[in-house]
């Protein structure tokens, strides 16, 4: 049995990546932050990392 | 590492009324590119007067070498010269450089910066970004080089919004 495929609706829009290689979606998507709401972005993320690092110690990388 | 609280760092310099310009991935960041980084670069005035009120805020965030294991505190003699202070602090890492981008200084990169609001009224410089593409252009580095098509691509959605 052959699956149809999914209708237009349930598609996911294509993404929106330049010739670089970068998604030009995200940038718009820090653009609609203000520049402390981005630099607290990277706050989290950083902080999110480093949590796992302590969770998982200093192993090398294989 | 200290938990990173870049945005902290910022406000205790201007609060402190410390003269300097955000450079680095961190100013890219400020100009909405989607990237990362591990600490603050800042550029700051090395004037007698600027030093002294760094050396205040850099003694309130207890900032020390990073690299150096006797805890060794930046003193004058360290920031008025060119050279390049990696320090961790509690808030974070921050690095506290004389010049860049072949000796540029304070007051060369003060007329290529953009002022930006932080919360609670205060204002920092920051590198504008043409010219932080500009610098990692001339650096060469291969770390400067990779972050070029997102700070581009940056650049050209920030000419198009409206």
């Amino acid at each position: 049995m052959v699956t149809p495929p999914p209708s237009d609706d349930l598609l996911p829009a294509a993404p929106d990546i330049d010739a670089s290689g970068v998604d030009r979606a995200q940038i718009r998507a820090m653009l609609e932050l203000t520049p402390e709401e981005r630099l607290r972005q990277v706050e989290d993320f950083v902080e999110a990392a480093l949590e796992i690092r302590e969770l998982n110690g200093a192993r090398p990388v294989r | 590492m200290a938990r990173a609280r870049f945005a902290e760092i910022l406000r205790l310099l201007a609060a402190g009324d410390v003269e300097f310009v955000v450079v680095g991935m961190a100013a890219g960041i400020l100009h909405g590119a989607p990237v990362t980084t591990v600490d603050v670069d800042v550029v700051h005035c090395r004037s007698p007067e600027n030093v002294a009120r760094l050396l205040r805020v850099l003694a309130e965030l207890d900032a020390v070498y990073r690299h150096d294991p006797r805890r060794l505190r930046p003193d004058e003699s360290h920031l008025v010269g060119p050279g390049h202070q990696l320090l961790t602090t509690t808030l974070g890492d921050l690095d506290c450089l004389g010049t860049i981008d072949q000796d540029r200084g304070y007051e060369h990169l003060l007329g290529l910066s953009v002022e930006m609001k932080l919360a609670g009224g205060l204002t920092v410089r920051v590198l504008s970004l043409p010219a932080l593409i500009e610098a990692k252009t001339r650096s060469g580095r291969p770390k400067d080089l990779a972050a070029l098509p997102v700070l581009r691509a940056t650049l050209e959605e920030t000419k198009q919004r409206p």
